[in-house]
Order: C-alpha cells, then sequence, then structure tokens
C-alpha cells in the first residue's frame, strides 16, 4: 500500500510542491530527516534554502554535490542517513550544456548567448528542469532509497511538472522551422513581426535566437530522452505527491487552486502536509483568585485560543478539499524559526496524520 | 533618530508593497488602501492573481478590469501577459497578425526569455497609474510581488537601457528611472513579519533599493507586534506557577522577543519603521483590515 507510511513504503520519491511561503525547503528536509530517523537513505533536494537551514543542517552554500547531514546527536535506525543538496540551476544548466554539446566551442557559444543566459536565469522552468536532471542523476545512485525533492515556488503546479516538456518546445524542430526553412504562415508572420519588434526596440535579438535554436538543435535527442524518463518517474508508482501549505486563511485558496490545478493535469497528489500547525492548547486558566498574573493568563490563552480557531478553520477547509484516498499530515509550528538539527529533527519527529478538530 | 519620527513627506502616489511570502503582504495592503481611500480615491492593484485582497474585502474579484470595493477604494488586477499584449498590439496595429503573434508559442518563449520585456512593461503600467494618481490627487497600492520579483521589476529599467543602448525602448526605460527615483510618486513598503528570515530579507532588499537602485522612498512595516503583555519577571513567575500554561506564555515571549528584535535592527538600518499589531482574532477579514487601517492613522497622512 502506497500510502500505509511516506517513510517506510516502497516508494522512492517524495516530491513537495506548493506555493511560496510556506516552509516547503523546511518541511522537505524535515520529512526527509523524519524517513533517514526511520532507517533509509535519504537525499534531500533543496532549490533555494534559506541560509539558516543550511546553517542548520550545516551546509556549505557553495558546494553543489550532495553534502552529509551528521545526525550523530541523534537516534537513528540501522542504515539512515541523510544528504542534502542545494541545487543551483544555472550551474547545473551549464553542466547540462557541457554534457550534450558535441563539441566545446558549440558549448561556449550556447553559454555565451544572451538568449541563453536570459533563458538560464530568467525562465521560471529552467530551474524547474534543473531539478528534474538533478533528481535523475541521484535516482540512479543506488546508494539512495529516498529522494526527497522540493521544487521551486510555484503559484501554477504544472510549472514543475510542465518544465520539461517546456524547454523540449522551446527546442523542438517547432523553434528552429521559425527560424529556418519550412515556414507556415502563421510562423512567417511572427518571424515578421519579430523581425519588427526587433527595429522598434532596439533589442536586436533575432540574430541571437536564431544561434540560439540552432546551437541547441545537436542536443535536442539528449532533452529528450532525459525528459521522458524525468516524466515516467514522477508518473510511477514510485513517486508520492505531497502538496505543502499552511494552515492560514488566506492560503487555502490558493492551496486548492494549486490542487485543482494539478487534477486538470491528470495528478493526484498523495497527501497534503500543513507545515506551522501550532501545539494543542492547554484547558483554559484556573480563575480562582483572579490575581493581576492570573489575568493575564488568562488574556494570553484567550489570545492563543483565538488564534487556535482560526487555525483549526484553515484545517478543516483544507482537509475538506483532499482528494479521496490522500492523507493529511500536520508538522509542529515551534513558535521560532528552525535554528539548529535539533530543531529540525523536533519538526521531524511532530509529523503525524492531521486530525482538524471540529468546533 | 528614533523609528517612531513621523514623516512629514507626503505619502507617495503609488506604494509598491513588497515582502517575503506569508508576512502579510495582502493584509498589510488592503489596510493601507483602506486608510488612503477614507480620504482619496484610491486603487487597490493585486498583481499575482491570488485574490487575496478581494477576499479580504469581502468582494468577487474580477481578473479583467476593475471592481468597486468601498465608497473611493478600487480593486483592480494586473498582469504581465496583459501587458505584453497590448504593447504588442500597439506596435503591430494589424490585428490578425499581432494575435498570430501572441498566440504562437515560439514567440511566448522568446518574450519569457527576453531578459525582463514583461517586467519593464509592467513597471511602465505603474508609472503611468502613479501620474494619473498624483495629477487626480488619487493614490494606488500594488500587492502581490515578493521581494525578490520586485527588485527584478524595478532592475528593470537599467537592464533594458543597456540590453537596448537606443530606440523606443531606450527612451521609456530613461523615463522609467525617472519614476522609481521621484519619492512622490513611488515609495516601496517593505512588509517584515517579526521573524529572522523576514528580517534579513527585508534588510537586504532595503539596502540594494536603495543603494543601487536608488529608490527614492523606502519604508518597512513592521507586522504582527503582539500587544505586551508579561514582563520578563512576570513570565518567569507565570510560567512557574502554571505548568499548564507555561508553553503558552513562552510562546508569548518569542513573539515579544522576535518583535523587539527587528524593530531594533529595521531602526537601525535607518529605515522610516511603520508597526501593525498581532491581531489575535479567529479570523481576518474586513473588520481586521479596518482595524490595522485605522493603526495606520497616525503614520501615514494622505
Amino acid at each position: 500500500m502506497k500510502r500505509a507510511s511516506i517513510y517506510t513504503g516502497s516508494h522512492r520519491l517524495l516530491l513537495c510542491l506548493g506555493p511560496g511561503g510556506v516552509g516547503k525547503t523546511t518541511t522537505a528536509s524535515a520529512l526527509g530527516m523524519r524517513a533517514a530517523l526511520e532507517g533509509r537513505a535519504v537525499d534531500v533536494m533543496t532549490i533555494d534554502p534559506a541560509p539558516r537551514l543550511l546553517d542548520a543542517l550545516h551546509l556549505d552554500a557553495s558546494i553543489a554535490q550532495p553534502q552529509e547531514v551528521s545526525l550523530e546527536s541523534l537516534a537513528v535506525s540501522g542504515g539512515g542517513r541523510l544528504r542534502a543538496l542545494k541545487l543551483d540551476p544555472k550551474h547545473t544548466f551549464d553542466a547540462v550544456v557541457n554534457r550534450y554539446a558535441p563539441s566545446r566551442a558549440m558549448a561556449q557559444g550556447i553559454l555565451d548567448n544572451r538568449i541563453y543566459r536570459g533563458i538560464s536565469n530568467a525562465l521560471a522552468g529552467v530551474a524547474d528542469y534543473m531539478a528534474m536532471e538533478k533528481l535523475l542523476e541521484l535516482y540512479d545512485d543506488p546508494g539512495t532509497s529516498l529522494i526527497v525533492l522540493d521544487t521551486p515556488p510555484a503559484r501554477e503546479a504544472l510549472d514543475f511538472l510542465g518544465a520539461p516538456e517546456r524547454l523540449l518546445d522551446l527546442l523542438n524542430s517547432r523553434a528552429t522551422a521559425l527560424l529556418g526553412g519550412g515556414l507556415k504562415f502563421s510562423d512567417l508572420a511572427a518571424r515578421a513581426v519579430l523581425s519588427a519588434f526587433d527595429r522598434v526596440t532596439g533589442l536586436h535579438l533575432l540574430s541571437d535566437v536564431h544561434a540560439f535554436v540552432r546551437s541547441f538543435e545537436g542536443m535536442y535527442q539528449g532533452f529528450a530522452q532525459r525528459a521522458q524518463r524525468a516524466r515516467e518517474i514522477l508518473a510511477g508508482p514510485e513517486c508520492l505527491v505531497l502538496v505543502i501549505t499552511t494552515p492560514e486563511e488566506l492560503r487555502v485558496e490558493e492551496t486548492a487552486a494549486f490542487i485543482r490545478s494539478l487534477d486538470r493535469a491528470g495528478i493526484n497528489i498523495d497527501g497534503l502536509v500543513v507545515n506551522r500547525v501550532a501545539p494543542p492548547m492547554p484547558s483554559r486558566p484556573a480563575k480562582a483568585g483572579a490575581s493581576a498574573l492570573q489575568k493575564k493568563l488568562e488574556r494570553n490563552w484567550r489570545d492563543f485560543a483565538a488564534l487556535k480557531r482560526r487555525e483549526s478553520a484553515a484545517l478543516r477547509i483544507l482537509s475538506g478539499m483532499l482528494p479521496a484516498g490522500a492523507m493529511m499530515l500536520a508538522a509542529a509550528d515551534l513558535g521560532h524559526e528552525p535554528r539548529s538539527l535539533r530543531d529540525l529533527a523536533e519538526i521531524a519527529g511532530s509529523i503525524d496524520i492531521a486530525k482538524p478538530r471540529r468546533h | 533618530m528614533s523609528s517612531r519620527h513621523c514623516n512629514p513627506q507626503a505619502w507617495p502616489r503609488l506604494t509598491l508593497v513588497i515582502g517575503k511570502g506569508g508576512a502579510g503582504k495582502s493584509t498589510v495592503s488592503t489596510a493601507l488602501a483602506i486608510h488612503l481611500a477614507a480620504s482619496h480615491p484610491t486603487v487597490l492593484a493585486e498583481l499575482d492573481q491570488r485574490g487575496s485582497p478581494a477576499r479580504l474585502l469581502g468582494v468577487q474579484a474580477s481578473t479583467e478590469g476593475s471592481v468597486a470595493a468601498g465608497e473611493r477604494l478600487e480593486l483592480r488586477t494586473l498582469s504581465a501577459r496583459r501587458e505584453l499584449e497590448d504593447f504588442i498590439r500597439r506596435i503591430v496595429p494589424v490585428r490578425m497578425i499581432s494575435n498570430r503573434m501572441l498566440g504562437s508559442r515560439t514567440f511566448a518563449y522568446v518574450t519569457a526569455a527576453l531578459p525582463g520585456l514583461q517586467a519593464f512593461l509592467l513597471l511602465s503600467r505603474l508609472s503611468a497609474m502613479a501620474g494619473e494618481a498624483a495629477r487626480e490627487d488619487r493614490y494606488v497600492v500594488v500587492d502581490g510581488l515578493s521581494t525578490g520579483a520586485s527588485l527584478e521589476l524595478l532592475s528593470v529599467a537599467a537592464g533594458i537601457r543597456s540590453l537596448a543602448p537606443a530606440g523606443t525602448l531606450n527612451r521609456l526605460a530613461a523615463e522609467l528611472e525617472g519614476f522609481i527615483t521621484d519619492s512622490n510618486r513611488l515609495g516601496v513598503l517593505i512588509v517584515v513579519s517579526p521573524q529572522e528570515l523576514a528580517l534579513k530579507e527585508a534588510l537586504q532588499a532595503a539596502a540594494t533599493l536603495r543603494g543601487q537602485l536608488n529608490i527614492g522612498r523606502v519604508m518597512a512595516i513592521l507586522n504582527g507586534v503582539p500587544a505586551p503583555l508579561f514582563s520578563r519577571a512576570q513570565a518567569e513567575a507565570a510560567m512557574a506557577a502554571d505548568t499548564a500554561q507555561a508553553a503558552l506564555v513562552r510562546r508569548r515571549l518569542h513573539l515579544d522577543e522576535a518583535s523587539l528584535r527587528v524593530r531594533q535592527e529595521l531602526a537601525a538600518a535607518g529605515l522610516e519603521v511603520i508597526e501593525l499589531p498581532m491581531l489575535f482574532t479567529a479570523s481576518v477579514g474586513k473588520a481586521e483590515a479596518t482595524r490595522l487601517a485605522r493603526a495606520l492613522r497616525h503614520r501615514v497622512s494622505a
């Protein structure tokens, strides 16, 4: 049963999707740590980790290879280990170009191209595609039993899952046809306008675009094969798709839209992981005596109880949007940002099935 | 100088509200717009189309055009894509060709890859809105950009100018540089939640905005400052006396300490800082946004 446990099941990949600002990287790391503590050999791939998280994991931000996270101070089941990797999309893209380009000179030509520089820095899909590339590399490593993949923040879940297709589209023969021979009417029109656009704006980009598309011609095959393989893994039974969110009212609609967009693309989510769920409330403080301090305790309790009600309402809506068969997990809010390995371990240990309370 | 001093300067015509995800950009933008609309016609423009301000105000968001959200308050959505379409239609007046062009996937990739064209057009739109607001004595509040995206947006004028050394875009870029450095037309308001990460990002952003981009008016809103409740000694006593409540008292202390630290560091950076209280309420809607708007009364003079 694929969903019996996200840690000990047979799946090999946890794909963490979700909007920005929900602590996706922290949650992905905590999920990875939990699995490592339960005995799996885990690689966590993060896209844009906060400096604090790097500190907590004792990672060197400048290294683009998986680094061992020391779990010495924690109770680890046999065989468990954790590695973390910070992905640098630009660096990975350059490596991909170097790998697939037929010659060194050609690779350099691409790397120097203005369009390439624009694409590799700015086009959101490139970071996604590069995450794919790195994923494939790690997936084929026999020493790794589970990969936790953090993804760039996205409004549309498809930003990530559609990345291989989009990049292939860019590089495929349609694009080449636009600038080379065999033009259809619509392409001719587009080309004419591009060239007018070039003149009007003073950007003179057309020749760069042409050179860019041409230079990728020889590499298309390699890209296509990698993208196909990534698609198979992501759609296969070894991958669990998780959406990370927080129990905030203003996030609920965003999360719903996210799940809908996955659904439209035929992707079922296996779980919703709600990050920063406050611990359960203690019972109301005794009123006896009602000293100044007791009044303050009462006031403090009321304040946090209100926040807890706000959170419960969001959790109830979130649980209502859960597709059939999917689970909802909660990760604890520590009351402060995770600063150490121990903080992260605390979050990891707290991850549990969420049971929204009724009111 | 105290972080609480009142700035005698008039409020900028267009406020770009930026900040880390979860810092409360939408809540702050909405509160600011409600406050400004109390005395002047105000447009609350949303960029990311999440519809949060609409939800806060309890109105139905419209993806096209605008919707009234109060006597003087208008809600509008902006999109970079729509700006690009308008631009293409302007430079390619033949409808059939411009539509084919816009429908071409290849063109979509080229424009996506073009360093900042969409951002550039969006910034042009903001500049135009600020100009109108100045002429008609209105205000504009823009919600929805993360810190990184905002810096990209504001850097785009200089970027385009170096890419296109002459031509239409070069001239427009020079105009936009005038807009972003004019403190009467543009203010950048960084929303900071009392968290270290948010603070760090805000300080870096402020340094870039002031140092590299020469933005004339950069301000910070410290959002979610809890009302003082326990003194340190009281908290210690309470935690010792009532162990069941100790965790909640500790949470309160964490909140207090985080706010204090962030407040000090923002002040040390010489930023104009406005504070908004943390709302311990079971929901956040129009009533809460209006409460926050009232809290802005003495700090923001339209």
